[in-house]
């Protein structure tokens, strides 16, 4: 399919794509339930790429499978960080997770919710007690919460610092998860619904605070830096992914397996892929602007009665070998 | 209703209980001067008195040997019933093969009464401190062990998978973040555990006490010395008390969260 061409991915122009996230034939199943079939895919680094599907289908599988959390039945997920390809064995700080509820430590403030991978991460249980004789571990964490403060302020936090999770609104909350994620410089950032709880306006706010970080893609790339954000963003609803994604990825049950020779469905796999438009975080969402493509996912991803091809449909890197679209996978 | 209105209340019930009480009290010496089961206030400050006195030949006063004899066979008891039960708790929740092996045992045990439970305890450990402590134990264990393992088996996953892509090791999970999410729970059923704790010390110092609130209780009801049990009773009741507003103010310094109305 699309991933298999030679990597690294060539931009016209002679630029190059890195990929960052390949995951190629991978297949998942759960106590003898068929729940991933075939999944490929590879991701550019900068990409911030809509996951559509049915509920049920498969996307948290999914995204676990990337994060480490569980391990495929067959196939391989990998990452590229730096030109080496190394196989996903397990969770890691290079892969942010979160999730629409559950996020954050009810037990800690929003400032230690957001220094707490840091503190995970960097030390270790016996380091941080001999850290308190020392007084090594009291600075640190000052600096620590110091480092995720200013990054609270930065996401419009500032009054919510020093509050519990659960004296912040639900946009609030997820703004603190998603600086939690952020705070470790994830390679790979994996939202799984995060706005699905919000109402209209809050998660429009939170839509554009996504798009401000690919914005910072696209001026890494235009200064030929290495894109920071790489994002995975999980939803059901498909103007949020259109709007938000640079491209729009669709798992469904519903593909022609029955041609392939299975008598039963042997698990979800990508039925839609291809580019989406790039919208600036200050646009006014234009809906006119997607209308089509909404049509066109709503038919071939949610709708039970088709039996899509999968390889007509999965067409995102030769639409950008012929220059279809914007974006850091795109000449900016 | 008003806070005012509520203390106005609260004060009302208790002057009528006293009054209720001096008038029965009243009423019974009018029938027969000498009864020492209703006292009078004034026997009563008699007893209160012999029960602060330094005793003649000993000069021992009651009071102290009571208060130390029953709250470190308390503390003890608990002390050993909290480690077991958190130690048995959390691997029950942390390691599936625990759980499997315990919850059986622990069922078990939950069913026996702890004060049928006392003979067998008698006859292994006699009437020292580790007999009363291991009553205790007994008695709290299945409920805190239960309470704790329960309240890991209830956070989410989501919690436990996100920390494992901060970068948590297991060790980590279980003290930084199981730990403290169950610690509330833990605090508040320790608290709840203390009354069914006092129920079996005293009950094992009526049958076997030397010394101790359930002994002098016994030995004096016996005595028909009403006056010397009513205060002791008394001060079982400012002890419960004291002891509850203890756990909810260590609760709020420990869980501020949970005290702001956090849910885990
Ligand atoms: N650990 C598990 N044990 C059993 N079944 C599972 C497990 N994990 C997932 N499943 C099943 O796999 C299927 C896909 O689940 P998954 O959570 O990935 O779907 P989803 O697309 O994220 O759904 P939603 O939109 O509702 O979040 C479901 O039918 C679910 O019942
Ligand atoms: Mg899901």
């Amino acid at each position: 399919m699309d991933s298999m061409q030679a990597l690294p991915l060539v931009r016209k122009g002679g630029c190059l794509v890195k990929p960052i996230l390949t995951v190629s034939n991978a297949s998942f199943q759960v106590r003898k339930q068929h729940i991933l079939h075939g999944v490929d895919f590879t991701i550019g680094r900068g990409q911030i790429v809509g996951v559509l599907g049915a509920s049920g289908c498969g996307k948290t599988s999914l995204l676990n499978l990337i994060a480490g959390i569980t391990r495929s039945t067959s196939g391989i997920v990998s990452v590229n960080y730096d030109g080496q390809e190394t196989e996903i064995v397990g969770p890691g700080p290079d892969r942010g997770i979160v999730y629409q509820a559950y996020g954050l430590y009810p037990f800690l403030t929003s400032v230690e919710n957001v220094a707490f991978g840091l503190k995970l991460h960097l030390t270790t249980i016996p380091r941080r007690m001999w850290g308190q004789v020392t007084g090594f571990w009291r600075r640190l964490r000052r600096e620590h919460l110091k480092h995720a403060e200013e990054l609270l302020v930065r996401f419009g936090l500032g009054d919510a610092v020093h509050k519990y999770p659960h004296e912040l609104s639900g946009g609030m909350r997820q703004r603190v998860a998603i600086a939690q994620a952020l705070i470790m410089k994830p390679q790979i950032l994996l939202l799984d619904e995060p706005f699905g709880a919000l109402d209209e306006a809050t998660r429009e706010d939170l839509q554009r605070m996504l798009l401000v970080l690919y914005e910072e893609n696209i001026q890494a790339v235009g200064q030929g830096k290495p894109a920071p954000h790489t994002i995975l963003l999980v939803t059901h609803a498909i103007s949020e992914a259109i709007f938000v994604g640079d491209r729009v990825m669709g798992l469904s049950r519903h593909w022609n397996w029955e041609e392939q020779g299975f008598s039963s469905c042997p698990g979800a796999t990508v039925v839609y892929d291809k580019v989406a438009p790039v919208f600036n975080s200050t646009d006014s969402v234009d809906f006119e602007k997607f209308f089509g493509q909404k049509n066109e996912i709503a038919q071939l991803v949610f709708d039970e009665k088709v039996r899509v091809r999968p390889q007509d449909h999965c067409t995102f890197w030769s639409q950008v070998r012929v220059n279809h679209g914007h974006g850091v996978t795109h000449d900016v | 209703m008003s806070r005012k209105a509520t203390w106005v209340i609260g004060t009302a019930s208790i002057l009528l209980l006293l009054a209720l009480y001096t008038r029965l009290s009243i009423h019974q010496h009018m029938i027969n001067p000498t009864d020492t089961t209703i006292p009078t206030w004034m026997q009563m400050s008699e007893g209160i008195s012999k029960i602060f006195a330094a005793q003649p030949r000993t000069g021992d006063r009651w009071i102290v040997e009571d208060v130390l004899a029953t709250l470190s066979r308390l503390g003890f008891g608990l002390g050993i019933g909290v480690f077991i039960a958190f130690a048995l708790g959390m691997s029950m929740g942390v390691w599936r093969w625990m759980e499997a092996f315990f919850l059986p045992i622990l069922s078990l045990f939950a069913k026996i009464p702890p004060t049928a439970m006392m003979a067998v305890f008698f006859t292994l450990f006699g009437t020292e401190l580790k007999m009363y402590g291991a009553i205790i134990a007994f008695g709290v264990i299945p409920t805190l062990a239960q309470t704790i393992y329960l309240g890991l088996k209830d956070i989410a996953e989501e919690r436990i998978d996100k920390a494992r892509t901060l970068g948590a090791s297991t060790t980590e999970i279980i003290f930084c973040i199981m730990f403290p999410q169950i610690l509330p729970k833990l605090l508040d059923a320790i608290r709840l555990q203390i009354g069914p704790a006092m129920v079996f010390l005293i009950a094992a110092e009526v049958l076997v006490g030397d010394v101790g609130f359930g002994y002098r209780i016994r030995l004096q009801s016996r005595l028909l010395n009403m006056n010397v049990v009513y205060p002791y009773l008394a001060y079982l009741a400012l002890f419960g008390f004291g002891m509850d507003m203890g756990m909810r103010w260590i609760q709020c310094k420990l869980c501020p969260w949970y005290a702001k109305g956090g849910v885990s």
